[in-house]
């Protein structure tokens, strides 16, 4: 007998291999789709956190490279810290120690730093780095110290 | 059969195929010949079958393919919004300027419930909104652009209002983060993402190339060092209230520019709100007569020219025509004085001899190929033609031997003072950074020796000349210091009370042609005296004390180290009138 012409319960065995693997593939493919689908928008979901907070480590990039000014970071360090930039004469390999030692200690810095002297009490703003002077009407550096006048 | 064998008798995958079709067909005409038709319609009735089996097969592989396998990157418009310029950092990595993602605010009225409620809540969250543009937005009949670049932080504080008919949608937007620092060399973009000035304009293209590579353009300052100059420069002007001012710092070996600041400064994530005036970079685009400045120039072409020695001498006691002028010297010394004393005192009367010595035309040819009768060779759009005398003649040699009738940029200044200063080449000035290590090389204007010589001279001046102020304990500085009286329209002449005050200087002085060498300058224009200055507002009172402060400051961030007088702790006296002089 052809398997063309073998009958099951009066079905062509032809046919029913047809549909039934039509039926196989549709629900194969609907399964995939679905299950693809929810896999699809869980990676989407992700790919969307990950741009996110790539934007916000890029805007805190930016923050940081805001506060890290350096008129506001010497602005701050003089206002709270009392720090001043440091001098090449305080700089000093190992062994100069000795030499540096018997020259004394060093002297004083002649002149506060400019972003200390502009600040005004009432206008230093923690977090707000400093202009610079006016174009029409400069601050002027608040008394900057004198130099003190050392012996040759 | 012929046919087959013809048309399709070729070998592989159509060979099978066309077998087995007429196989098929075959088959066909075998069961008609027998008289079984039906069996002939079956095996038509299969074929097709088969093949729609086929087809349909084909279909759901390359579905399941696409539905497993596909981009799922759709994840919204935010998907698709990249930086259309990149990053600018300094040297060292520091960011400068980005592409940050913001949001534009769109309102459409035909979904607001509540006009009034809307139009409050928005106000009060958003200072910078126009209440005109939200009313016409309010009062359209379609959805409407009202307010760009808002943070996200402000977009979720609208968000959370819950206000119907308020959408955003993201965009780019060019941030500087540090402000008004380092402003003028990085310059800024427009909203369309073009660069306007600075940096930005320079590189426009590589910034836009780079944005796509997703790589940052490193520009050749150091933001310790443009901190320190910037500060210092700011000092300078705080106390002597010029109306503009310039600092720059330089490798003289490489030509990179390592620190530019220029005063006013604005802040170039609101350019708008600054004047031409402050927006202009003083460096670049700016012309001055440097004064004595340019007196280095003049003794390093009458060294490389062969016509003076440091020995040579010079007779300062009488002032000297020469042209149409009578020249004579700000601090007479009325005596004869050496080359070295000459550039000590700032002799007018000995450089224009010198000048003189040289010639005209050998003098013109000298300026030529220190490239001051040329825009600055730098990236920046903004470098200014300098103003340049049309012939060279005796009148000429007479101003520009030291300083006057030639207006050059501080650009141009530190490129030609770069050549004197590193062996005699004369190399572009560059924003670029650099590979570290990096050879640049350019025509030889002066020899080695004349270069070394200068570095002697130069030292000499601020240990025992006009300099005194910018001595820096054991980084060996040397200098210029130069004061040019600027023309007065008004009085069709050079004004005594408007100056150019400048200091040129140099360190270390130290070591060979190779060592490690850096060139500072610090100019203000128009300064005013201050008590401390003794009332005097020349570049060796206003200036150099400046130049020495940055050069203390940013010699250990250049990995300069002091040396011979190291521990000595020599003081650095506050020089006297009468051992500075004016200052000239």
């Amino acid at each position: 007998m052809s398997v063309f012409t073998r009958r099951v319960r009066g079905f062509r065995l032809l046919d029913l291999v047809g549909i039934g693997l039509l039926v196989t593939v549709i629900v194969g493919v609907y399964l995939a789709k679905t299950l693809a689908g929810r896999e699809r928008a869980e990676i989407a979901k992700i790919e969307r956190q990950i741009k996110t907070e790539k934007a916000r480590i890029r805007l805190l990039q930016a923050e940081v490279a805001h506060l890290e000014q350096p008129g506001r970071l010497e602005r701050l360090s003089v206002t709270y810290l009392k720090m001043e930039p440091v001098t090449a004469h305080r700089e000093a390999t190992p062994d100069q120690i000795i030499d540096l030692a018997r020259a004394g200690p060093p002297k004083k810095a002649k002149a506060v730093s400019a972003v200390a002297g502009l600040i005004d009490g009432s206008n230093g703003v923690p977090g707000v780095p400093p202009p610079p002077p006016a174009e029409a009407n400069p601050v002027r550096v608040a008394q900057a110290q004198a130099p003190a006048k050392v012996a040759r | 059969m012929s046919l087959s064998q013809n048309t399709f008798g070729r070998s592989g995958l159509p060979r099978w195929l066309i077998e087995r079709i007429w196989g098929l067909e075959h088959a066909f005409e075998r069961a008609r010949a027998s008289g079984k038709a039906e069996d002939d319609t079956r095996l038509r009735i299969f074929f097709v079958l088969a093949l729609f089996s086929l087809g349909f097969m084909t279909l759901a592989i390359g579905a399941t393919r696409a539905a497993l396998f596909s981009d799922a990157r759709g994840g919204g418009a935010m998907a698709s919004l990249g930086a259309s310029r990149a990053d600018l950092v300094d040297r060292n990595g520091m960011l400068l300027a980005a592409d940050l993602l913001h949001y534009g605010l769109y309102i459409d009225p035909r979904e607001i419930w509540d006009t009034a409620e809307t139009r409050r809540g928005l106000l009060k969250l958003l200072p910078n909104l126009e209440p005109e543009r939200l009313e016409r937005a309010l009062r359209g009949n379609r959805r409407i652009f009202v307010l760009g670049a808002l943070t996200p932080q402000e977009r979720n504080r609208v968000h959370q209002l819950g206000l119907p008919g308020i959408s955003f949608e993201p965009e780019q937007r060019r941030v500087y983060p540090l402000g008004t620092s380092a402003a003028h060399i990085v310059g800024f973009s427009d909203a369309g993402g073009e660069g306007i000035s600075g940096a930005e304009a320079a590189f426009n293209d590589d910034i836009r190339g780079a944005a796509r590579a997703g790589t940052p353009v490193a520009l050749s300052i150091d933001l310790r060092v443009q901190g320190a100059l910037e500060d210092e420069l700011y000092k300078a002007v705080a106390e002597f209230t010029p109306k503009g001012a310039v600092g720059l710092v330089t490798d003289v070996h490489t030509g990179e520019i390592l620190g530019m600041a220029s005063w006013p400064a604005y802040d170039p994530n609101k350019p708008g709100k600054a004047g031409v005036y402050a927006q202009t970079n003083r460096a670049a685009a700016t012309v001055y007569e440097m004064g004595s400045t340019f007196k280095a120039f003049t003794v390093a072409i009458g060294l490389d020219a062969g016509v003076a020695t440091p020995e040579s001498t010079f007779d300062a006691r009488f002032p000297y025509k020469l042209g149409y002028r009578t020249i004579t010297d700000y601090h007479a010394a009325r005596k004869i004085l050496t080359l070295v004393e000459v550039f000590q005192h700032s002799s007018n009367i000995g450089t224009a001899k010198l000048a003189e010595a040289v010639g005209p035309q050998r003098t013109g040819a000298y300026f030529k190929a220190l490239g001051l009768t040329t825009p600055a060779k730098v990236e920046l759009i903004e470098s200014a033609r300098p103003l340049t005398p049309k012939v060279w003649n005796e009148d000429a040699v007479a101003s520009t031997s030291f300083g006057h009738g030639i207006n050059v940029t501080p650009l141009a200044v530190a490129r030609a003072m770069g050549a004197i200063l590193n062996g005699g080449k004369l190399i572009p000035l560059t924003i670029h950074k650099l590979e570290p290590g990096a050879k640049v090389d350019g025509p030889r204007v002066m020899s080695e020796r004349t270069s070394l010589q200068m570095l002697s001279i130069m030292r000499a001046n601020v240990t025992g000349g006009s300099g005194k102020s910018a001595n820096i304990s054991g980084l060996s500085v040397g200098g210029k210091t130069g004061t040019g009286e600027k023309y007065d329209p008004a009085i069709r002449g050079y004004s005594h009370s408007k100056q150019v005050s400048s200091f040129a200087a140099v360190f270390p002085t130290t070591g060979g042609a190779d060592t490690k060498r850096y060139f500072v300058l610090i100019l203000l224009d128009e300064p005013h005296a201050s008590a401390r200055s003794a009332g005097y507002s020349t570049g060796g009172w206003v200036a150099a004390p400046a130049a020495g402060r940055v050069i203390e400051r940013i010699a250990p961030f250049l990995d300069v180290r002091r040396r011979a007088d190291v521990g000595q702790a020599i003081p650095v006296l506050e020089p006297t009138v009468e051992e500075m002089g004016e200052g000239q």
